[in-house]
Formats: structure tokens, C-alpha cells, sequence
């Protein structure tokens, strides 16, 4: 009967050992473990944290880093409106020298006339000439000043759009700054308490190991249980302490760096929306003045006046100088005027041609930095899941050994016969920090 | 009678554990360490650098098109150079791995990386064969048949019904990047950022559930009964297995096709 008995129990101890690896797949030559750390890692107390690096990688990546080899669509569409702008100033400069020219003809045409009176060239036909002139100025000042508001109106709206887009361009690059920062230090703390995490997990891993060994001792009495058992409560609270201490330090910090942020995000801002609109004011201003000037004095045909002034016989060479004189001066005038003009044109082109450069500089500046922040974050991210793989790895060792398993691998293709550990090992692992 | 046979049960776990005994691993990446892998990898190194500047004078000016035919000529002399330099370090360590394993009585070995528990290190075997001044010898009979096969995933990948699932995949992946990118950028706060990566994140496992995973099931269940039928325990990816095993690549995608 007592050999029965013994042999009843034996046999209940060998069902225990098989049964007790709590998977469908353990069979009679399972000898061959495996894990699937892909499931396994996601019960792992740091899993979160691994999941947080993802999160602010796959974040920094659809920020527009990927299409890197084409310029963002913000960027895109800021340098079509340069296109427009250049565009556009080049067809005003054509159209102000054209304007200047008949401006200058017309001055040329008066003076000549007033030479020609003053010649005593007769009194009907300068009359006819200074009357042709006169009403041929009206018409074209009144067309001139139609154009120039027409202008000065286009002008104003495209400065407008500029204005507002280069606000929301540099509202969007502080806020981006500064959310670059405020992750760039969560990061740093995230990592700093996963190292803690491990630290404090690896450090107590002998002592733990050797209470739970204790603890599935079946000759161990209540008290001595109760004891290993209030030591191993010991151990992971004084863990979890630690590590919550270092997260509320850290919640506070982050705390404190988001109110600094958003305050020197609001004073940036309002810095730069100052600055472009005082600038777009007095580019405005400036372009009024210009065009007030330039499109002052009448307006007539220097052809006109030249050929009216051939027709008369009479001329003297003296006065014949006189005019080559006057034609010669006013030509020198409206040279140096259209030169201005060409300055000033040539001078909107390389404004727009250093904000084109600007344009490309912000974007490539803006992806090279977040490019250097995904590596940072990546080799992060690695450098924990190796360490929470170790780990893993460890753990399963444990059970391996324990349910006398020879060779356990992680992540097999497929399997037939060999023993998941998989949720063993997960189980164990979703304990180390409770 | 009883007895004995109690015995044998309950000793069956240990006899099972000694059975495995059989299966080897090596630490690569300690191999690679070796002085003759290091001159290698600075040799190539070199002429890398070397190659690189001479493509990227040749790529100046020219159109996309070009670049991008450099760019391919520059990949393939790279590789013919890696072959000259590794080719026949890669030889002499298989030989050193499978002389070891032989003189060891392993029917596999495999990358220590996948190793978790138990196996025989044999690490430092193959590197004192390969210091040695004398070249390997390689062992006279083949490997042994093993409880472990192995599959060569890249040929898998190229069965048709796996490569339209990845490439249907692919596809709706990209349009949630630029669906996501879209949004990220009118994202006003840190929680409308994780809100809108929440939902690409899960609208990717979605369609992953929807579109890949029933054929990566179906392939893992073909695995499955083509090892089942060789009288294989597990089966792992080809580039894990260093020496021996089982290849079970042509049956599986026979199986699957």
C-alpha cells in the first residue's frame, strides 16, 4: 500500500512537472524551448517607454523628414510666392522705366517748345505744338496715375500674403523649437529612468531570484515563508519607491521647462511678428513715396516736339545747339533715373534671392536636426531593448532550468514540437516592478 | 516492471535535456573581432572611401537618371570587393565551424544571438582554429540529421500571394504617412499629436491583421507541416543557422504556392 502510495505520488509529481509548463505545445521530447520575445516584450514593465521612443520616432518622421530630397509643401509653396514676387517687380521696373521714358520725353518736349518761343519760332505753330502736348500729357498722367494706383494696390496685397505667411513661418518654427527641446529633455529623463529601472532590477535580481527559489520551496514553514515573502515585498516596493521618486522629479522638471517654453515661445513670436511688420510697413511706405515721385510731371512725345521743331525752317544754329543741348541733358537724366530704378530692382532680386536661400536653409536645417534626433532616439531605443531583451533572456534561463528544458531560442519561424515558454516567461516578467 | 518504467518517466525530462545536446552556437560577432576580419573591414573601409570620391566626381552634372546608374555601379563594386576581402574568410570560418562541430558530434549551430538558454559554446573553438597558423580541416562526413530546419525567409517573401500582401501593405502605408504627416502638422498641443499617431499607429495593425497576417499565418502553418512530416522540432530563419540543420525552403514554398 505504502508503495502504491509513493508510487501514485511520484507519478503525481512527473504530471506536475509536465503539465507545469502551462503550454499546449509541451510534449514527451520537449527538450527544445523557445520564446517569442516579440510577445514577451510587451509584458515587460519598460515596454512603455520602448513604445514612447517609437511613438516619438514615427512623430519626428511624418514631420516631414522622409520626403527630405523634396523641399516641404510649406516651403514649396512660400518659394512659388517668390516666384510670383520677382515676377512681379521685374514687370513693374519694365513698366516704371517706360513710364520714366515718356515722362522724360515729355519734359524734353516742353523745354524745347519754350526754346523754340523763346526763339521767336511763330506763336501759331508752338501754340499748336504746347496744345497737342498738353492734351496728350493730360491723357497719359491721368492713364500714368490709374496705373500707379493699380500697382501700388497689387503691391500691397501680395505684401500682405507675405506678411502673413512669413508670420505663421515663424510661428510654426518657434513652436517647432521649442517642442523639439521639450522632447529632446523627455527623452533624456525617459532614459535615464530606464537605466534606473535596470539598474535596480539587475541589482536586486540575486537576492530576488534566491526568495522566490525559497518561496517554491514546498518544505518551507509559514513563518519562514511569510519571512521570505515580506522580504521579497521589501524589495520590489523599495524598487518601485526609487523609481517613483525619480518620476515625479522628472514630472516636475518637464513641468517646469513647458511653462519656461511657452513663455519664451509667446515672447519670440510676439519679437518676430514686431519686426515683420514694422519692416512690410516701411517697405510699403517707401513704395508710396516712389511712386508719388515718379509719376509727378507731365507727360508728352519728345518725337512730337523733335519733329515739329524740324519742320521749322527758320532755326538758327545757335538754336539748333540749344535743342541737341537739351536733348542731350534730359537723355543724362533719364539715364541716371532708369539706373536707379534698375538698382533698385536689382536689389529686390537679391532680397528675394537670400529668402529663397533662407527658404532651403530653414528646411534643410529643420530635417538635419530632426534627422539627427531620430538616430539619437533610435540607438535609445535600441540600446533598451537590448538591455530588456538581456533581461527576457535571463528570466527564461531561470525557467528553463528550472522545468529542466536543455536549449531554449527566441523567435523560432515555426515549431512542432518544442516548448513555449512564451507566457511563462511573460508572467514572470510583468512581475519584477509590481 | 512498473518501477522501471516510472523510473524512465520520471528521468524522461533529463534524457529529453541531454538529446539537445547536440545543438551548437557561436558568437559572430566575437569572430568578427579576429585581427584577420578587422584588416579586412579596414581594407574596406578604404577603398570605400577611396571609391566614394571618385563617384562623387563622376556624379557631378550629371542627370538623375546617371546618378543613379553611378550609384549602382558603385553598390556593385563594393560587393565584388567585400567577396574578394570576406570571401575567403567566410570559407575558412565555415570550415573551422563545421570541423568543430563534427569533432563535437552537432548536428546545427546557430548565431548565439537567438541562443536564450543551454547549448554548447563552441566560440572559442573555431577562433583558436581560425589563429592557428595551419588551415582548418574540413570534417569527412556530412552533419548528421537534426531535430532543427531552417528556411530562407527571402525566397519565401518572393512567393507571389506574400509579395502582393507586403506590397498592398506597403502602399496603404504610405498613404497613411502622408495622411498623418498632413494632420501632425495642424496638430495644436501634444495631445492632438498623440491622438493622431494613436490612429495611424492602430490604423497600420489594422490593415497588418487584415492583410498580412492571414498569409503570414497560412506560411507559418505550412512551415509547420513540412517540418511536422521531416520530423522536425523547430524551425528557424536560414541566416540563424551557421552549420547543419534541415532546409525546408523548397518544400515550403511548394507548400504555399
Amino acid at each position: 500500500m505504502r508503495r502504491q502510495l509513493a508510487l501514485v505520488a511520484l507519478c503525481a509529481l512527473a504530471a506536475c512537472a509536465k503539465s507545469g509548463t502551462g503550454s499546449a505545445g509541451a510534449s514527451p521530447d520537449g527538450a527544445i524551448g523557445y520564446v517569442r520575445m516579440s510577445d514577451v516584450i510587451k509584458h515587460h514593465p519598460l515596454y512603455s517607454q520602448l513604445a514612447q521612443y517609437e511613438t516619438n520616432i514615427d512623430a519626428l518622421t511624418l514631420g516631414g523628414v522622409v520626403p527630405h530630397a523634396v523641399p516641404g509643401a510649406d516651403v514649396a509653396k512660400a518659394q512659388a510666392a517668390l516666384s510670383k514676387e520677382l515676377q512681379a517687380a521685374a514687370d513693374r521696373t519694365k513698366k516704371l522705366l517706360d513710364d520714366k521714358q515718356k515722362q522724360y520725353q515729355a519734359r524734353e518736349a516742353q523745354a524745347i517748345g519754350e526754346a523754340l518761343r523763346a526763339a521767336g519760332v511763330s506763336a501759331p505753330a508752338a501754340g499748336a505744338i504746347q496744345s497737342q502736348v498738353s492734351q496728350t500729357a493730360g491723357q497719359q498722367s491721368a492713364a500714368v496715375a490709374q496705373t500707379a494706383q493699380r500697382d501700388f494696390a497689387a503691391y500691397q496685397k501680395s505684401l500682405q500674403a507675405q506678411n502673413q505667411a512669413e508670420i505663421a513661418a515663424a510661428q510654426r518654427a518657434i513652436t517647432d523649437k521649442a517642442n523639439r527641446t521639450y522632447r529632446a529633455k523627455q527623452d533624456e529623463l525617459l532614459a535615464k529612468e530606464s537605466a534606473l529601472t535596470l539598474e535596480l532590477a539587475n541589482r536586486d535580481a540575486g537576492a530576488r531570484l534566491a526568495l522566490k527559489t525559497k518561496l517554491s520551496s514546498l518544505a518551507l514553514d509559514d513563518a519562514d515563508r511569510q519571512d521570505a515573502k515580506t522580504k521579497l515585498d521589501a524589495l520590489d516596493r523599495g524598487e518601485a519607491d526609487q523609481i517613483a521618486a525619480m518620476k515625479n522629479r522628472d514630472a516636475q522638471t518637464l513641468a517646469a521647462l513647458q511653462t519656461e517654453l511657452r513663455a519664451q515661445v509667446s515672447k519670440d513670436i510676439q519679437t518676430q511678428v514686431t519686426a515683420i511688420n514694422a519692416r512690410d510697413l516701411a517697405k510699403l511706405h517707401t513704395r508710396e513715396t516712389d511712386l508719388r515721385r515718379e509719376f509727378t510731371g507731365g507727360t508728352t512725345s519728345q518725337t512730337t516736339t523733335v519733329a515739329a521743331a524740324g519742320q521749322t525752317p527758320d532755326l538758327t544754329p545757335a538754336l539748333r545747339d540749344r535743342i541737341a543741348h537739351l536733348h542731350a541733358d534730359y537723355q543724362k537724366q533719364f539715364t541716371a533715373d532708369a539706373q536707379q530704378t534698375i538698382d533698385d530692382f536689382q536689389k529686390t532680386r537679391s532680397e528675394l534671392s537670400r529668402r529663397f536661400a533662407e527658404l532651403g536653409g530653414a528646411d534643410a536645417a529643420a530635417g538635419g536636426d530632426a534627422n539627427a534626433q531620430i538616430a539619437s532616439l533610435q540607438h535609445k531605443h535600441d540600446q533598451l531593448y537590448s538591455q530588456m531583451v538581456d533581461q527576457i533572456k535571463r528570466e527564461a534561463s531561470v525557467i528553463a532550468q528550472a522545468r529542466g528544458i536543455g536549449v531554449v531560442v527566441s523567435d523560432p519561424v515555426a515549431e512542432t514540437r518544442g516548448v513555449d515558454l512564451t507566457d511563462d516567461v511573460a508572467k514572470d516578467i510583468e512581475t519584477l516592478h509590481e | 516492471m512498473a518501477v522501471t518504467a516510472l523510473a524512465a518517466f520520471i528521468a524522461a525530462p533529463a534524457a529529453l535535456a541531454a538529446d539537445v545536446t547536440d545543438i551548437g552556437f557561436v558568437d559572430q560577432g566575437a569572430l568578427s573581432s579576429l585581427p584577420a576580419f578587422q584588416n579586412a573591414s579596414r581594407q574596406l573601409n578604404a577603398y570605400g572611401q577611396n571609391l566614394q570620391k571618385q563617384y562623387i566626381g563622376r556624379a557631378k552634372g550629371a542627370s538623375q537618371e546617371q546618378q543613379q546608374k553611378l550609384s549602382q555601379q558603385f553598390q556593385a563594386e563594393m560587393a565584388q570587393k567585400q567577396q574578394q576581402l570576406f570571401g575567403p574568410l567566410f570559407g575558412k570560418a565555415q570550415v573551422a565551424i563545421a570541423s568543430v562541430a563534427s569533432s563535437k558530434n552537432l548536428t546545427v549551430v546557430i548565431d548565439k544571438s537567438i541562443v536564450i538558454a543551454g547549448g554548447v559554446d563552441i566560440t572559442s573553438n573555431v577562433r583558436d582554429l581560425l589563429t592557428s597558423p595551419s588551415d582548418p580541416v574540413p570534417p569527412v562526413a556530412t552533419p548528421p540529421p537534426s531535430t532543427v530546419g531552417y528556411v530562407d525567409q527571402s525566397s519565401i517573401d518572393n512567393v507571389a500571394k506574400i509579395k502582393t500582401a507586403e506590397q498592398t501593405f506597403a502602399s496603404f502605408k504610405n498613404d497613411q504617412d502622408k495622411s498623418a504627416s498632413d494632420k501632425l502638422k495642424s496638430a495644436k498641443s501634444e495631445s492632438d499629436r498623440d491622438a493622431i499617431l494613436k490612429d495611424y499607429r492602430k490604423a497600420l495593425d489594422d490593415e497588418g491583421a487584415k492583410v498580412v497576417k492571414p498569409v503570414l499565418d497560412q506560411t507559418r502553418g505550412a512551415i509547420a507541416d513540412v517540418a511536422k512530416k521531416k520530423g522536425i522540432a523547430l524551425v528557424l530563419d536560414r541566416t540563424m543557422v551557421i552549420y547543419g540543420g534541415t532546409d525546408l525552403t523548397s518544400d515550403v514554398t511548394g507548400a504555399i504556392k
